[in-house]
């Protein structure tokens, strides 16, 4: 079998609104992304922003294919892979699932980059600050708290090829000899069939890292992802809430 | 539609590879697209189009299975190549 992708780009030119312009101008340097329908059509808003005096920075994150392109899944700290520090990263898209990525891989940054956000679609712009996922981050505390105490832990993995994590999921057991892992297999994770395991105290994900974000709320058990189960002292020590 | 959905790649494509049976697989947003989408492909191609019902997270998620109904071609809209690391 074989696949074709279609990225479906925006056809349309981008330039930023005079509000956008305002909420930026404070920043010396701004990192710029934008999901991929509009990754390649953002030139102008370089420009606009280098006219007002502000650099821009970006980058090609981990699992991206093009720079400037952010993914959901790019939502951990280093993910970005940026040379420099920017002072707010500005996101150009629509919908606040990408632009939260930018916010959740500050989680651990002891000062937070506002994410300015810019819609071409409806021209609207708004700002997204830590307080954004705190009730979010309240959660994971908890479950990162519930993971280091808790003994009997299952590991989500799913089928999907391009989220299937199980051979790095196995390094759990090593970093924890002492926890009993159970290891659960779906295509699609159906957040009401946990309630049919109640002997497992906290949830590892190893599939979609926003699983244990985003949805971690409709979620009752204790949820966290694999890459800071691997660290979970480290990132409780870390985590940053209002 | 402000996005362009590069109908004429697309039917070139299946018409290369010679693909009798194609699934589109669409985000949410694209999803009322979709009878544009199959029309083209019926009308400038000899393949048979099947709209995938479900979610369509990225390119991160494609639909398994696929092999019963002998689908030889996905494609997949909204989304570019995925770069797999391990762990998240």
């Amino acid at each position: 079998m074989k696949l074709l992708l279609i990225d479906a780009k925006y056809k349309k030119r981008i330039r930023l609104s005079r509000k956008a312009l305002d909420l930026l101008k404070k920043f010396r340097v701004v990192a710029l992304y934008a999901s991929v329908q509009f990754s390649s059509k953002i030139q102008l808003v370089v420009e606009q922003l280098e006219k007002q005096g502000i650099k821009v920075v970006s980058s090609r994150p981990a699992r991206t294919k093009e720079k400037y392109q952010i993914l959901g899944c790019d939502c951990f700290s280093g993910n970005l892979k940026m040379k420099e520090t920017p002072d707010a990263f500005l996101y150009i898209g629509d919908g606040m699932f990408h632009p939260l990525a930018l916010v959740l891989q500050q989680k651990e940054s002891s000062v937070f980059k506002p994410v300015v956000v810019f819609d071409p679609i409806s021209k609207k712009s708004s700002v997204l600050a830590r307080r954004n996922v705190e009730k979010i981050l309240r959660k994971y505390k908890a479950s990162l708290m519930k993971f280091i105490s808790k003994e009997t832990v299952g590991i989500l993995i799913t089928t999907k090829p391009g989220q299937q994590q199980y051979s790095a999921a196995l390094s759990l057991k090593r970093k924890y000899p002492n926890k009993n892992f159970y290891y659960f297999l779906d295509n699609n994770i159906n957040y009401s069939s946990f309630d049919n395991f109640p002997f497992i105290d906290v949830w590892v994900s190893t599939a979609c890292p926003r699983i244990a974000f985003d949805d971690s709320l409709h979620i009752k058990k204790p949820i966290i992802n694999l890459n800071d189960a691997l660290r979970a002292e480290d990132v409780l020590s870390r985590l940053r809430i209002n | 539609m402000d996005y362009d959905l590069e109908l004429g790649k697309v039917v070139a494509h299946i018409n290369k590879i010679k693909a009798k049976n194609v699934l589109v697989q669409l985000p949410d947003g694209l999803k009322p697209h979709a009878k544009k989408i199959i029309d083209a492909i019926r009308s400038k191609t000899s393949s048979e189009a099947f709209i995938w019902l479900g979610d369509c997270f990225g390119a991160c998620d494609i639909p398994l299975g696929l092999q019963s109904l002998k689908i030889d071609l996905v494609v997949q809209f909204g989304h570019n190549a995925f770069v797999k690391e391990a762990g998240w």
